[in-house]
């Protein structure tokens, strides 16, 4: 005996922009925080040992914000000029910055006057950094020198003259406390070693570098200049492994998420960009309000802290993920319930039985079982079904009029249940893959409530907008077919080409045989 | 007053530079330029007296200068604020021309000997001279810089007499009171020093900027029962740089008050001020601003104390070259410096280019707000130095010679020696006949450039935006180019954008092709104008058939419903229609309609007939029932004659009742019926 099969559910592919599982990873923030800064924010440094506080440098302030606090714990404010780059050493305890008048000045965490102060620079230092062994500092300045200063001492150490530019962006390697990279405006990055005195490496990056990073292992270097992310393999001597052009305007600032599988760039043109480091595309994208001239990551991607032109700062926190946790589950039958009776095994005179499985019918199907067509038409029509799942609304539609009963379905409707159907068709009509359906559909209803057309405003509203809708279609569809037909011309006049070669060829061939006759 | 001398290389373009007429009833007109050449003009009859090139002019430029005050017999009337005092020079400071430099010295210029004086430089300044000024009595020059200080100078011996820090800043400019006992400097803050002590005497604050120019405007008591002690109810002006205000400050012994006392406004930042002096309390002061834009403004006022509102000039003169032909536009020329005639009622006019400046005598005339000339330089440009010109050191030039000039960008065809024709140039000089004023000029110019230039302006940035949009994949841009309905607009845009962005800007229309027909209307028209614009270099592509295939067969697919839709539509617009017209009638009287049913069968079946006319118009029948028999009558008549007219026209119908009833001949049953029913 044949079952009743329900009917089947046409599946559409999801229009629109794909979810993965990256973008549900960087949505998981909870909306920002924004905090003025005195000026543009030029530097954000998140400090590398728990409680995770930041240092953000802006005008001749560095400000240092706790993980949820919106004011400033503490303030570096003793700058005469606008300071640069304020960056933790490792363990978190001191930080360095740079300052407009060539200084570089040295700050313990605690305390509020300068430790130490390296003077050397002529023009302003735009980057500092600490060396891996922490007890050296890198400074880059606008006086086209990078310079090496021992913090015990204050004194500096070597001087390296090979820019011919605006020194401005740097790092020093994690791993090795004498390597250092730096960028310039001279469109190079150079690789230092303190133990050479020369750079050891340089790489041309094609435009006045602005951030430089290198990954943890040390084996590959990014830079960002110009609209570009390049990103080079320091291994193989500063080879050119990817070419990034994702911004339509000066890359300003560059980080890695805390797993190092995702790279961020920020930029002039207000985006901060997410790649993925195996396969270097666009995995996701943030806007922001103004220009984007810093970025930062906390540990484990808790806090996204971007800092813009106009001054503000932008925070944004991951949501908690522990509410998920908190709704209780509803209690099941136990396991034991749903095997009862099923691992009886047979005997040998047995004869086994199967009783025939319960299907599960959503409530149309239940309804259509039963031959009540009207009643499984309302129920997906319901408002909940119509603008969730269009596509059951369809099939019951498309089901209905498989079984030649549409009309039936849908006639002996009061002004507001086809006003109902009216909505659904005036919504969906326009979608080419419901649209068959929905076209037959319209002109039953049509047939059906012709007599009586007329006697309630409301789906004589319902009608006109239908009507407008389709003429709009059929304008639409007329424009498309005139497009066609361009296409088709183009596509004709490929075709013919393919063919005139191929005509060319053989003529070509001719003479070539006529020559070997001869 | 020789204001920071930022000027620019295109001779033409309104720019400060460092210039200033000869004390001496304004006989010359020394103008220090940018390519470092120094050249004093007469002002009488347009002529180069002199030009001197400092050994050292182009690594040190002129950044200001000042005329040594003149030697004055006895009686003459002042001519300048600063040159007006009773002492007499001492001889040998006559015709002499202080030069500040970039670099720190000050050159003293003799036009008599028309040769360097002598070199201020021993214990000077180690940076640019912003500003000099001599002493009307001692002889003494004060200069002032941007290394903070101030020096003051001792002239015959050519050494520094007393040299002090002026400020926080650099020090931009110095003016020296009339009596001659006070200087103010200015930087950030004005500060007003004791000359004697060198003694901060009083600070003065509210420029945000540097101020750029100085100038004490009264040396007439505050009243005339006190005596005047020099430094009550003084006023000073000051001007800053990007300031477009002129600020006027008073001095007051007793009040403390620091701000401004009030303030003219003029249209850009003040190069150049002259002004004239009241000499009692009813006599308004007359001052002349150049700004920055080459406009001058006039203004008069009485000097009496606070006044909040910014003064507005009475007078703005401008000058143009005259637009030759409709296809060329005035151009702006602009005005390098202001000085009022002696008589105070004219006013020297240097305008054109630093290079080849014209001076020119403009008689005031106070009623008109707006003065706009219009004056040919284009022949006034070729240097033309007379050989007669006795002191000239510079090699004399024969006028087919063709100058170069440093800093000159667009130095071509303008050059053209051709015999000066002043009197034509006079006799452009508006009179008020049927010349256009530059307002109208503008305004016509304004309005033209707009309606040429809306298209223009967006489609040099669709294409842009476009481009930027589809390469970072930005969803808001990307709608504000291809949501627009212009279809020009459209077509210039696909016109301009590169090549690269064909494939990409389909790729995205495909996208959005598949949404509602509103907006994929318009994401058609784009498809079009890409098709039609960039057709042979889409036939070039090897790919296209798979590049376009998705797209393809999407537009089918959708198009396939095309007959069905169409179908369906035909069976609206009938819906519609008969919707519409049932509306119509619906405005008209109903029972009427019905009301003709009774008529057609009544004369075989008059009950059934009776019946739904009862049935049909009873909701009508209400309102009828007071009304009489007869007009019953008349509506079932009108209804037969087929009128949708009111009830409104009954009473007036009342007359016709008789008539109609005779033409129709069924009517008398009619009564009958009704009747039956009530």
């Amino acid at each position: 005996m044949a079952g009743y099969k329900p009917v089947a559910i046409q599946t559409y592919p999801i229009l629109g922009e794909k979810i993965t599982q990256d973008t549900l990873y960087w949505n998981n923030y909870k909306t920002p925080v924004q905090i003025k800064e005195f000026g543009a924010v030029s530097k954000v440094d998140f400090s590398p040992q728990p409680p995770y506080n930041y240092a953000v440098t802006a005008s001749s302030r560095i400000h240092i914000y706790g993980r949820y606090s919106q004011e400033p714990i503490k303030t570096f404010s003793r700058f005469k000029y606008t300071a640069y780059c304020a960056t933790f050493r490792q363990d978190g305890r001191l930080l360095v910055a740079g300052s407009e008048d060539g200084g570089v000045q040295l700050f313990d965490i605690s305390g509020r006057a300068p430790l130490r102060q390296f003077e050397g620079h002529t023009k302003a230092v735009h980057t500092v950094d600490f060396t891996a062994d922490k007890y050296h500092v890198v400074s880059g300045a606008d006086d086209y020198t990078v310079k090496l200063w021992d913090i015990p001492n204050s004194k500096e150490i070597l001087t390296f003259k090979e820019h011919s530019d605006y020194v401005r962006c740097g790092c020093a390697s994690k791993l090795n406390p004498d390597l250092f990279i730096t960028g310039s405006y001279d469109h190079t990055v150079k690789m230092f070693d303190a133990r050479t005195n020369t750079s050891v490496l340089s790489v041309e990056h094609g435009q006045p570098v602005e951030s430089v990073l290198l990954f943890p292992s040390g084996g590959l270097l990014v830079s960002a200049g110009g609209r570009y992310v390049k990103v080079w393999d320091m291994l193989k001597g500063g080879q050119l492994l990817v070419s990034l052009k994702n911004h339509h305007k000066t890359v300003t600032c560059l980080c890695l998420s805390s797993s190092g599988q995702r790279l961020l760039s920020g930029s002039l043109d207000r985006k901060v960009k997410v790649y993925s480091t195996t396969s270097y595309k666009v995995v996701h994208s943030f806007d922001y309000a103004a220009s984007i001239l810093s970025l930062a990551l906390a540990h484990e991607d808790e806090t996204i802290v971007v800092g813009m032109t106009n001054g503000i700062l932008s925070v944004k926190h991951r949501k908690s993920e522990a509410k998920k946790e908190s709704i209780p589950r509803r209690r099941r039958p136990a396991y034991r319930t749903f095997i009862k009776g099923k691992n009886y095994m047979k005997q040998r005179d047995d004869i086994l039985i199967n009783r025939p499985a319960k299907k599960h019918l959503e409530l149309y199907d239940r309804d259509l079982k039963h031959f009540r067509i009207s009643k499984a038409l309302d129920r997906v029509l319901d408002p909940t079904c119509t603008i969730k799942t269009p596509e059951i609304t369809v099939s019951i539609i498309k089901e209905l009029n498989r079984r030649g009963v549409l009309a039936n379905a849908l006639a002996g409707r009061d002004e507001k249940e086809i006003s109902h159907v009216l909505n659904f068709l005036i919504r969906h009509l326009s979608q080419p893959r419901f649209a068959p359906v929905l076209i037959n559909a319209a002109e039953i209803i049509i047939d059906i409530y012709l007599p009586v057309i007329g006697q309630s405003p409301v789906v004589d509203k319902k009608f006109l907008l239908l009507q407008g809708l389709v003429e709009k279609e059929i304008d639409y569809q007329r424009e498309l077919l005139e497009t066609l037909g361009m296409m088709d011309m183009l596509f004709a006049t490929m075709r013919r080409k393919e063919g005139t070669s191929v005509l060319e060829h053989t003529s070509d061939g001719f003479p070539e045989n006529k020559k070997i006759e001869s | 007053m020789a204001a920071g001398g930022g000027g620019s290389g295109d001779p033409l373009a309104p720019a400060g530079v460092p210039c200033a007429f000869s004390p001496h009833s304004q006989a010359y007109f020394a103008l220090a330029s940018t390519d470092g050449h120094l050249r004093v003009w007469e002002t009488a009859n347009n002529r180069l007296h002199q030009e001197y090139v400092p050994s050292a002019h182009l690594s040190g430029t002129c950044t200001c200068l000042a005329w040594a005050p003149a030697r004055l017999q006895a009686k003459e009337s002042p001519q300048r604020k600063k040159r007006k005092s009773e002492a007499v020079g001492t001889s040998n400071q006559t015709d002499l021309l202080a030069l500040g430099t970039a670099v720190g010295s000050i050159l003293l210029y003799s036009t008599v000997k028309g040769e360097l004086h002598s070199k201020l430089v021993s214990g000077g300044h180690d940076n640019r001279v912003n500003c000099i000024q001599w002493h009307q009595d001692s002889g003494c020059l004060y200069s002032c810089s941007d290394d903070k200080h101030i020096v003051e100078w001792n002239v015959q011996a050519c050494k520094v007499k007393c040299k002090w820090k002026g400020d926080n800043s650099s020090v931009s400019s110095l003016c020296i009171s009339p009596d001659g006992k006070m200087l103010l400097s200015a930087g950030r803050t004005i500060k007003l020093w004791v000359l004697e002590t060198k003694e901060v005497y009083r600070h003065f604050t509210g420029h945000a900027t540097p101020v750029s120019s100085l100038m004490f405007t009264t040396i007439r008591p505050p009243n005339e029962s006190q005596p005047f002690d020099g430094i009550t109810g003084l006023y000073f002006l000051s001007g800053a740089v990007h300031d477009r205000l002129l600020n006027v400050w008073q001095v007051r012994s007793e009040n403390k008050e620091k701000s401004a006392v009030m303030s003219f406004t003029v249209t850009d930042e003040p190069v150049y001020i002259d002004l004239t002096l009241s000499e009692n309390k009813e006599e308004p002061v007359k001052l002349a601003v150049v700004c920055r834009d080459g406009q001058v403004h006039l203004f008069e006022h009485i000097l009496n104390g606070y006044c909040k509102k910014p003064l507005t000039s009475n007078c703005t003169i401008q000058i143009a070259t005259p637009g030759k032909g409709k296809k060329s536009t005035p151009k702006p020329i602009p005005i390098l410096a202001a000085g009022f005639c002696s008589d105070k009622m004219s006013l020297l006019l240097v305008y054109g280019s630093w290079f080849q400046p014209t001076i020119e005598r403009v008689a005031l005339n106070s009623r008109e707000p707006h003065m706009c000339l219009v004056r040919d330089i284009s022949n006034c440009w070729a240097p033309k130095v007379e050989t007669a010109i006795t002191k000239v050191r510079t090699p004399v030039m024969n006028s087919e010679a063709k100058v170069l000039v440093p800093g000159i960008p667009g130095h071509h065809a303008a050059i053209k020696p051709a015999p000066p024709q002043t009197e034509q140039v006079e006799s452009k000089r508006k009179s008020g006949g049927n010349e256009v004023s530059i307002e109208e000029r503008l305004g016509a110019m304004d309005i033209d450039a707009r309606k040429k230039g809306k298209d223009d302006l967006q489609t040099n940035s669709f294409p842009v935006l476009l481009t930027q949009g589809l390469e970072s994949n930005d969803f808001e841009m990307l709608n504000k180019v291809l949501q627009t309905r212009n279809v020009n607009l459209i077509k210039k845009t696909v016109l301009r954008m590169p090549l690269h962005t064909v494939i990409p800007l389909l790729q995205e229309l495909t996208k959005r092709l598949q949404g509602h027909p509103n907006s994929a209307v318009l994401m058609v028209q784009w498809l079009k104008c890409v098709l039609t614009v960039h057709a042979s270099y889409l036939s070039t592509l090897p790919d296209l058939v798979p590049q376009l295939g998705t797209l393809y067969q999407l537009m089918e697919s959708r198009v396939k419903t095309f007959q069905k839709l169409s179908h369906l539509h035909g069976k609206l617009i009938l819906l519609i229609t008969q919707v519409t017209a049932s509306e119509k009638t619906k405005g008209a009287t109903s029972p009427g309609q019905k009301a003709k049913l009774v008529y057609e069968e009544e004369s075989s079946e008059e009950e059934s007939d009776d019946e739904i006319a009862d049935k049909d118009s009873e909701d009508n029948w209400d309102e009828d029932e007071e009304e009489s028999e007869s007009e019953k009558d008349e509506d079932i008549d009108e209804e037969e004659d087929e009128d949708a007219e009111g009830k409104d026209e009954e009473n007036g119908e009342d007359r016709d009742i008789a008539s109609e009833k005779e033409l129709n001949g069924d009517s008398d049953l009619d009564p009958e019926n009704e009747s039956e029913e009530e």
